[in-house]
């Protein structure tokens, strides 16, 4: 079977890899801002802030290419699934992004306190998970892994544990002289980090639409478990 | 790799030349051949012009010859009676050859079809002397001469013409036509009539006029069934007619100089009358042609 | 990542266990079981099954020569003019089968009218193109509305109404088509076969045609043939999609998918169907 659309697949080749390099761009500026966060390092916060552009452009990019290739090339079936599938992850990769930045602005506001050291290793497991979750959400969706992409789900769970945990810990904080303001910013860039994990599995309930053709939310069927 | 002079030499070489030569030398060839041929049918016009021109007046077109041999009259009998015999030809082959045509064409299997075609190839290739002894011995053996026995072998003649003529034309009738009639839940024969034959109207009626031209001029078959001479006009055909034809056969037989100079005479008006029709054939299927959309 | 991604074979997800269909499916007017065609001894399409409903516009797409042209004039009996052409399998339309004993494909036409390709009116005036095939088959009460009736039907009469006595070969080639309509529905059939009837047509010509077929299927079943998959997207409430099967030396046309339009071009059952929509196979 010969492939008479080569431009046509090699547009969206082009179109694909240059999202998952979107992609790694947001691990990175995420992983500043976590350095940032943990090291209470401003300079590296004002690097993350200004790194952002970079995603933004690539953002920009790839609305425009989509834009380009539905005009020009009426995708159907598969293709148009797939363009979809982008079009949504796009948006969600640069939302993730900006929620880094907020993470590292934050860090900027409270720089001169040091802060419970409890709280920030909580803050540290929440944005692991959510790097983890990143990377399950590009994988799956490179690999076209509908198991993958439906086990972020799970994944997510563990960031609610996480945030459990230090909500735990800012309770028993919260009355310490001098670090209300502190811990106020940080109980922020706990949601923070938990809307990064939405958006992961945002991105996988993307992938499934791809693959099976349907628009669901996972969340139907982990509340199917719970009970 | 071509420098860029000689790419641009569209002039060409010796070749070309020599090329360009024989070129010329081709056309003036055939422009001459063509010329010929225009230069046969000129002189054939010319010399029977010339030499029937001066017989021809109104009273030699409408008076028939005098009785006892004197100078003057004219061939009225000889023209009625042609036009008697090629109208009861017509009579006959028109609607056998149309009929026969829409059959072979539009009815008949391709097995049944093929043998029935060979016969009218077969009749057109019929000398027409051969037509004139057959319908001596069916006809005018045992009993007289007639207008019929006359017109029935010119019909022989027509036939064929017709038939071929009038295939060629439904053959022009696009198949499309016929699609959107009988998928409008149309009879095989209501297609027929209603969308094909007044398609190929133009193309029958030329066929018919080109064949009336030729019977006009065809003596043999007359010879042996029709041959008269006769002062008067006459019309009824169970009689034998004089006709144009025979009478110039038998005219230039004769000693008299004036039988010759009659003989140009209606050679030039079966001249006129043929070449004369044949224009109005073509005139008609270039007419037929622009309406069926070629 | 500096390569370019190639896209890993799909898993086999099966996309076909979704909801039915959303169009909502009224009477079935053909209902046709394993239909097989053959001219002489070559096979033109083998063993379809398919069955088309009342006043949806169903759309037979698929790569030349799959069939698809065969196929919609089997259900008018179109394809009795061929010589060699024989059939098997059983061609009911509202139970009857097309092709039994004593089935006259006259009274077939009459019922399941057809436009070609390219537009074929008649070398005859405007009126009489549309009038004359009621006249033939006794419709003779009433003419003049019925001409009107069917010209306004096919979007014509505006154009035409001063010139009806004009020859339609005076038309351009939109009109034209659009006269070959008004003539097929002049009859009062109930289904219309359409063989790609814009395909000799411009542009805007195309879009009248298409536009047109949208409010034609409030009173007829219509089938259109198009090689044009945007058409079909766009037009067509239900699609099947032919294709070419190779045996050895035997080639013939085979159905392989008919669905919902939308589910075809969304979510196609067959990876075939997959492959000629977006246009992977040539």
């Amino acid at each position: 079977m010969s492939n008479v659309r080569v431009t046509f697949q090699e547009e969206l080749d082009q179109l694909e890899a240059s999202l998952q390099e979107e992609g790694q761009l947001v691990l990175r500026v995420l992983r500043g801002a976590l350095n940032a966060l943990g090291q209470g390092d401003v300079e590296l916060a004002d690097e993350v802030i200004a790194f952002d552009d970079e995603v933004d452009q690539r953002y920009l990019q790839i609305e425009e290419t989509i834009q380009s290739l539905l005009a020009r090339q009426t995708p159907v079936a598969t293709d148009l699934r797939l363009v979809l599938a982008m079009l949504h992850m796009n948006l969600h990769l640069e939302r993730m992004a900006d929620y880094a930045v907020t993470v590292a602005k934050l860090t900027k506001l409270v720089a001169d306190v040091a802060g419970d050291p409890m709280l920030l290793q909580s803050l540290q497991e929440m944005g692991e998970r959510a790097e983890e979750m990143i990377r399950v959400a590009l994988d799956s969706f490179a690999n076209r892994d509908l198991e993958a992409a439906e086990s972020l789900v799970e994944l997510d769970e563990l960031i609610d544990r996480s945030n459990r945990r230090f909500v735990e810990r800012v309770v028993e904080v919260v009355g310490e002289p001098g670090l209300r303001e502190w811990v106020l910013r940080m109980v922020i860039v706990s949601r923070t980090l938990e809307r990064i994990g939405d958006h992961a599995v945002d991105i996988g309930e993307q992938t499934a639409y791809l693959l099976t053709a349907e628009f669901r939310e996972f969340t139907d069927a982990s509340h199917r478990e719970q009970s | 790799m071509a420098t860029a002079e000689q790419a641009l030499n569209l002039r060409g070489g010796g070749r070309s030349r020599r090329r360009r030569w024989a070129n010329r030398l081709a056309e003036v060839v055939a422009t001459l051949a063509a010329l010929t041929a225009v230069a046969v049918l000129a002189i054939v016009v010319l010399s029977i012009a010339k030499r029937g021109l001066s017989e021809i007046s109104w009273s030699f077109l409408t008076e028939p010859l005098p009785l006892f041999g004197q100078p003057g009259g004219g061939i009225a009998p000889l023209i009625v009676g042609s036009a008697i015999l090629v109208a009861i030809a017509t009579l006959i082959a028109l609607p056998l050859g149309v009929l026969a045509a829409l059959f072979l064409s539009e009815f008949a299997s391709r097995r049944v079809a093929a043998p029935i075609q060979l016969v009218f190839d077969l009749m057109s290739g019929l000398p027409s002397v051969i037509l004139g002894v057959f319908v001596f011995g069916l006809l005018v053996y045992g009993h007289t001469q007639s207008g019929i026995a006359g017109g029935f072998a010119l019909s022989i003649v027509m036939l064929p013409l017709i038939a071929r003529s009038t295939q060629e034309t439904l053959r022009l009738v696009p198949d499309s036509q016929r699609d959107g009639a009988l998928a409008l839940g149309a009879s095989r024969w209501r297609v027929v009539l209603g969308v094909v034959l007044p398609s190929a109207l133009g193309g029958i009626l030329t066929g018919t006029v080109l064949a009336i031209a030729r019977a006009a001029g065809e003596t043999a078959p007359l010879l042996f069934t029709t041959s008269i001479y006769l002062n008067s006009v006459q019309s009824d055909p169970r009689n034998a007619l004089p006709n144009m034809p025979v009478q110039i056969f038998i005219w230039s037989e004769s000693s008299d100089p004036e039988d010759h100079k009659r003989a140009w005479a209606t050679a030039l008006v079966l001249l006129a009358f043929v070449l004369l029709t044949s224009l109005l054939a073509r005139a008609a299927l270039h007419r037929s042609r622009r309406k069926l959309g070629q | 990542m500096n390569e370019t991604v190639t896209m890993p074979p799909m898993r086999p997800v099966d996309v076909a266990e979704r909801e039915g269909p959303k169009a909502p499916v009224g009477e079935t007017v053909f209902d046709i079981q394993g239909l097989t065609v053959r001219y002489g001894s070559n096979a033109a399409v083998k063993d379809v099954d398919v069955e088309i409903y009342k006043n949806l516009i169903t759309a037979v797409i698929g790569p030349s020569g799959c069939g698809k042209s065969t196929f919609i004039r089997c259900l008018n009996r179109m394809n009795d003019t061929i010589p060699g052409f024989n059939l098997d399998g059983r061609l009911l339309y509202h139970g009857v089968d097309l092709y039994g004993d004593g089935v006259e494909p006259i009274e077939v036409r009459r019922r399941i009218g057809m436009v070609f390709q390219k537009p074929n009116p008649f070398p005859k005036t405007i009126y009489d193109n549309v009038a004359w095939a009621p006249r033939v088959l006794g419709m003779k009460k009433g003419l003049d509305e019925r001409v009107e009736r069917a010209l306004t039907s096919a979007a014509l009469w505006d154009d035409v109404k001063d010139r009806l006595k004009k020859s339609a070969l005076s038309l351009s080639g939109g009109q034209q088509q659009r006269l070959c309509i008004a003539r097929a529905i002049a009859i009062e059939p109930e289904v219309l076969l359409l063989d790609e009837p814009a395909s000799a047509l411009d542009p805007i010509a195309t879009q009248k045609i298409e536009e047109l077929m949208q409010q034609l299927k409030r009173d007829y079943t219509i089938v259109i043939v198009t090689h044009n998959m945007q058409q079909a997207a766009r037009v067509a409430d239900r699609t099947a999609f032919f294709s070419l099967q190779v045996e050895g030396s035997e080639r013939y046309g085979i159905l392989v998918e008919y669905d919902d339009t939308e589910k075809l071009f969304t979510a196609p059952s067959d990876r075939r169907t997959e492959d000629y929509v977006t246009g992977r196979f040539g």
